[in-house]
């Protein structure tokens, strides 16, 4: 094959060079794409021209949408100007935002890989008005229990400082929320090690807690779950209003009577979702999740208490802190006899 | 949005991949790390289902993870993740709003649960069949329908797994029979379909299922499923060809070969001996009889009620709204029906009626089902005006050749069905056809002439009839068939056998110095009886596979012959034409040959059991007697009764005839010629050699001379003067014949 001169001849040709001519134009090569254009104007595009700056809520509507960035400054960087936007605002006037829209938005990077940005989370959280996050504690503390189970070590011990905060501003609505107790319960126990193994086997000797755990962090959980029972299972000292109770002289304690200012006011009742078990059961009554507990917690809790004890040091310490929360919030509980009396 | 880019120190510390392959190796030590990440996925799955469309993107692990992470090590703690399946089962009841890879995810993570048997398959399929019918994503559907398949097939791999069968074959019919026109219907039909061709579902409920099908509402539908029925079974039958010719694989006398020539190791060896079990394995599975699987026409309930309800529904009805398509496809399935059980709709054959004109759209599928609808037990006086009308409108000098020809191969194929349709002066008119020019025309009228040569020869003019037919009808032997007569059943040529039997024991009688004639006292007759049933086997020369027993897998496919109520017609499968028409004019002729013999029954069948060397006795008796069966009339008759009754006729057969006198264009005989090398370029030589290396062929010695190193043949070339004078002779010599051939490897 091609032995011909002819093909060899049109093998040739696709190699051959084309010659360079003195006042000719250079040939276009064979591949040459023509990328002129022609058009009768030009038209700039719109520029804005207004003189005044955004508002605050509109830069903030912005920094908000930019929270889901993939970059961690850009997202830390929003999270600081939403900071200085809370705070800065007068007290007497609303947020450039309402924390509805804020909270929702912000409540995800409780997840967030990056440090800063939750350390600024957490400052931003802090500056919002206390008053506001009651009424989203449920979704709060579902993002917390999440970050609280979450496999990256840091984003488990920063969602104890969530959750310590949280405590701090709603401790009532945290604990008597859907699941807000038995789930947390639980997830405290799980995180400490300090389950009862009812299905272990036989042949399985179990440490009871955990081994070499960092003790500082199990300090902190410790912590933790003080402050949390102690939102849970000590009773409210709500001063109550001698004025409310006293003087409307003909009716007698109307406060009851009238529809609550809580948001939600029914939502123990469940209507529209889906049914709840023991575990997602709201407890809002103090007699109930000291019952509860009973029940689930406590002789676990008062096993890994002693281990803890005997460490010693501020391991020692902060059981013991946490001994005295536990008794102080049983004392009243007289178990299932005293109730029935 | 894409994925947020994960830092390696964030990987570290977050790596379910580990943490799964951690689990899985030592259940026990990470049951608190795996509970953590239980909790983990149950808060996710909470704040997931507050707000389904959301994504969760920008986390940094995302719900899906969770998910992956928990099935792959759900078997190991089966008490922790009890209600986990509920829970993506009620999780992708959200799949509208579910982001796409999250869904995937949920399907593919409950088939992983399947497949570790965490899940039965009904519950996989009660979870998935919903949504393949109910989703807008064309995606999903393709990966639903996937996985319900081969999880039907999985379930069915090892035995056949009844009970989840049932299941689905319900779910699937009350699907098509609770809502008649939705197009979800479909599915049904595309899963019996696939089940069908898979060998997996070979039962009546099965054909139950698409029997709803064709008689739904949707067009789709019934096209699916009369399409089925029409080619489900061809489907089937090449799908299981395929797999079995699909690997061939090894080449076990190169591995010998390899064997003999590569150092010896005990590795090789083995090797070479697990080669040669597969092969062997390969060639029983081969050999072996495939399952006996009945054709879906045959395992119909009440194909009378079937064929009406198809007929009045879809294409009598004037209101159905069927494209022309459509509806010849369902007419094809009617007449296929009615051909093939023998049925009765008289309606069907008036019907045909308006359509039999030659401006009629796809006419020839139209006449292929009328010749396929009729059979010996059609009225004659219902089909004469159908005859009538395609002889009038068809065939007539001013028609086109083609047409002409179609239609006397149609009236052709009608009256092989139905001979008694036909009177003489139609017959002799259309014969008549056969001076015609047109070569198509000539043949189809040949055609029909020969036909009734054999089975109506009085209808014919005397001098058409032909010698045969003519010595016949003088004899007495011709006989027309009455309507409704039918032929009786017998084994041919077992008179012969008998003969031969007897001839046989005669011979030993007189062997044994007995008279030959006297009866056979009874422990003689035992000796025979058991001499023969030593002979049992032909010997192993003159047998052929066909002859033998075959063993039926006792695993493989039930075989039910029982006269139960749902199976009530015994299918025989590919029962060959029984053209009965044919077979009388034989038996005839062996009453012409022999007339003087009186025929009776032979009774040999009905008392004795043959046995395989019977069999081949019989077989070797009969191409002795038979000296005609190589007479190309013979021939041609052979053929005939090798077309399968399950085979439909189709258009093309009807339109064959017609083609014959065509002449192709110069381009189509371009077109023809170059179709097979279209796109190689090589000669025929470099093509013949390739397909010579292909077959495994070697080469000559001339090619391997050629073709040897120039350098190796370097040595022995000697120059050329010191060459002997013989050698010098030859050389000469050879230029002198290669000169008169005309080059080295002339033109001989």
């Amino acid at each position: 094959m091609g032995s011909s001169a002819k093909k060899k001849k049109e093998k040739k040709k696709d190699f051959q060079k084309a010659k360079l001519k003195v006042g000719k134009t250079q040939a276009k090569p064979a591949n040459y794409t023509d990328t002129s254009f022609k058009a009768k104007a030009i038209v700039l595009t719109q520029q804005s021209l207004s003189a005044n700056a955004p508002t605050v809520a509109a830069q903030c509507a912005h920094h908000l949408s930019m929270l889901t960035h993939k970059s961690d400054t850009q997202r830390k960087e929003s999270l600081a100007y939403l900071t200085t936007a809370i705070s800065s605002s007068p007290s007497g006037q609303p947020l450039p935002q309402p924390p509805a829209v804020i909270l929702p938005a912000v409540q995800r990077l409780i997840l967030d890989g990056s440090n800063g940005v939750r350390q600024q989370l957490l400052r931003l959280l802090q500056a919002l008005p206390a008053g506001e996050i009651a009424n989203h504690s449920d979704q709060l503390l579902l993002h917390t229990r999440a970050g609280m189970t979450h496999l990256a070590s840091d984003i488990r011990v920063f969602a104890l400082d969530i959750l310590e905060w949280l405590l701090g501003v709603a401790g009532g609505e945290v604990v008597s929320c859907a699941g807000g107790w038995v789930k947390m319960l639980k997830c405290f126990l799980g995180l400490l090690g300090w389950q009862n193994e009812t299905a272990g086997k036989w042949s399985v000797t179990r440490p009871f807690g955990k081994a070499g755990g960092d003790t500082k962090v199990q300090v902190k959980q410790m912590m933790a779950l003080a402050t949390f029972l102690r939102a849970g299972l000590l009773p409210l000292q709500t001063a109550i209003d001698p004025a409310v109770g006293g003087n409307s002289f003909p009716l007698w304690q109307t406060e009851h009577h009238l529809l609550s200012e809580r948001s939600n006011v029914y939502a123990h009742l469940n209507l529209f979702g889906a049914p709840r078990d023991e575990e997602a059961e709201m407890y809002e009554d103090r007699e109930d999740r000291q019952r509860v507990f009973h029940v689930r917690a406590e002789s676990a809790i008062t096993a890994g208490l002693e281990q803890a004890t005997k460490g010693g040091g501020e391991l020692g310490r902060a059981a013991a802190q946490l001994r005295r929360v536990v008794k102080d919030g049983m004392a009243d509980f007289h178990g299932e006899q005293g109730m029935i009396h | 949005m894409g994925k947020r880019k994960v830092g390696a120190l964030e990987k570290v510390d977050a790596d379910l991949a580990s943490l799964q392959y951690r689990c899985r190796r030592d259940p026990q030590s990470y049951r608190d790390d795996f509970q953590r990440q239980y909790d983990q996925y149950k808060t996710y799955l909470e704040l997931f289902l507050q707000n389904p469309s959301s994504t969760d993107d920008n986390s940094l692990i995302s719900l899906r993870e969770q998910i992956d992470f928990v099935a792959h090590v759900a078997d190991s703690y089966p008490s922790i993740t009890a209600t986990f399946p509920d829970d993506l089962i009620k999780l992708l009841g959200h799949h509208e709003e579910l982001e796409h890879e999250t869904r995937e995810k949920i399907v593919g993570s409950l088939v992983l649960l399947r497949n570790k048997d965490v899940i039965t398959s009904e519950l996989l399929l009660r979870t998935l069949f919903p949504i393949l019918i109910a989703t807008t994503s064309k995606a999903l559907r393709q990966l639903l329908f996937s996985k319900v398949i081969s999880d039907l097939r999985t379930s069915n791999s090892k035995s056949t797994n009844h009970r989840l069968n049932k299941t689905i074959q319900t779910v699937l019919h009350n699907l098509l029979t609770e809502d008649r026109s939705s197009p979800k219907g479909i599915w049904a039909v595309k899963i019996t379909r696939e089940m069908w061709k898979r060998q997996i579902w070979t039962d009546a409920k099965a054909v139950e299922i698409m029997k709803e099908a064709a008689l739904a509402d949707n067009e789709k539908v019934i096209a699916g499923g009369v399409r089925f029925f029409l080619g489900g079974d061809k489907e089937r039958e090449e799908a299981a060809e395929e797999s079995s010719d699909e690997d061939d694989g090894v080449d076990m006398g190169k591995l010998r070969h390899q064997a003999g020539i590569n150092k010896k190791t005990k590795k090789k060896e083995r090797e070479l001996k697990k080669a040669a079990a597969t092969v062997k394995k390969k060639e029983k599975k081969k050999t072996a009889p495939h399952a006996l699987n009945f054709s879906a026409l045959h395992l119909l309930h009440d194909p009378q009620g079937f064929a009406e309800t198809l007929f009045s529904k879809h294409v009598q009805n004037s209101k159905s709204k069927l494209t022309l398509d459509t509806k010849i496809l369902v007419l094809q399935l009617v007449s296929r029906l009615v051909g093939l059980h023998r049925l009765t709709v008289i309606s069907l054959y008036s019907w045909f009626l308006k359509y039999l004109t030659p401006r009629q759209q796809s006419v020839t599928a139209f006449l292929a089902c009328l010749a396929q609808s009729t059979h010996n037990l059609v009225p004659p006086d219902v089909l004469e005006p159908l005859i009538q009308k395609i002889a009038n409108e068809f065939v007539s000098e001013g028609s086109a050749s083609e047409v002409c020809a179609a239609g006397l191969n149609s009236i052709r194929e009608i009256c092989v069905r139905q001979p008694l349709a036909m009177n003489d002066t139609l017959l002799q008119d259309l014969v008549d056809y056969r001076k015609s020019k047109d070569k198509g025309v000539q043949f189809a009228a040949r055609g029909l002439l020969s036909l009734y040569r054999e089975v109506g020869a009085e209808l014919l003019k005397r001098r058409d009839r032909g010698k045969d037919a003519a010595m016949g009808l003088r004899s007495g032997a011709h006989q027309e068939r009455r309507f409704g007569e039918e032929e009786v059943g017998e084994i041919e040529g077992i008179e012969l056998l008998e003969k031969w039997k007897e001839e046989e024991r005669r011979k030993k009688r007189i062997e044994a110095g007995l008279p030959a004639d006297a009866p056979t006292d009874e422990d003689e007759e035992e000796g025979n009886e058991s001499d023969d049933w030593n002979n049992w086997d032909v010997a192993s020369d003159d047998s052929d596979s066909s002859t033998g027993w075959i063993d039926v897998d006792p695993e493989g496919e039930e075989i039910n012959i029982s006269d139960s109520e749902d199976e009530k017609e015994r299918p025989a499968k590919k029962a060959k034409l029984d053209n009965e028409v044919l077979d009388a004019k034989k038996e005839n002729k062996g009453k012409s040959e022999e007339p003087t013999e009186a025929r009776k029954i032979s009774k040999l069948a009905s008392t004795r059991i043959l046995t395989p060397a019977d069999l081949a006795k019989l077989q070797e008796l009969r191409l002795a007697s038979n000296i005609t069966a190589n007479m190309p009339s013979q021939k041609r008759r052979q053929a005939l009764a090798a077309r399968h009754a399950d085979d439909p006729l189709t258009a093309a057969e009807i339109e064959a005839p017609g083609l014959l006198g065509k002449r192709n264009t110069k381009e189509e005989k371009i077109a023809m010629a170059k179709a097979d090398h279209e796109n190689d370029h090589r000669s025929t030589t470099a093509r013949r050699k390739e397909k010579k290396q292909a077959e495994g062929k070697s080469t000559t010695n001339k090619e391997k001379a050629r073709k040897k190193n120039f350098l190796m043949t370097l040595g022995k070339a000697k120059g050329k003067q010191k060459r002997s004078l013989v050698d010098v002779r030859k050389t000469l010599r050879g230029h002198l014949d290669r000169q008169k051939r005309g080059g080295k490897r002339g033109n001989r």
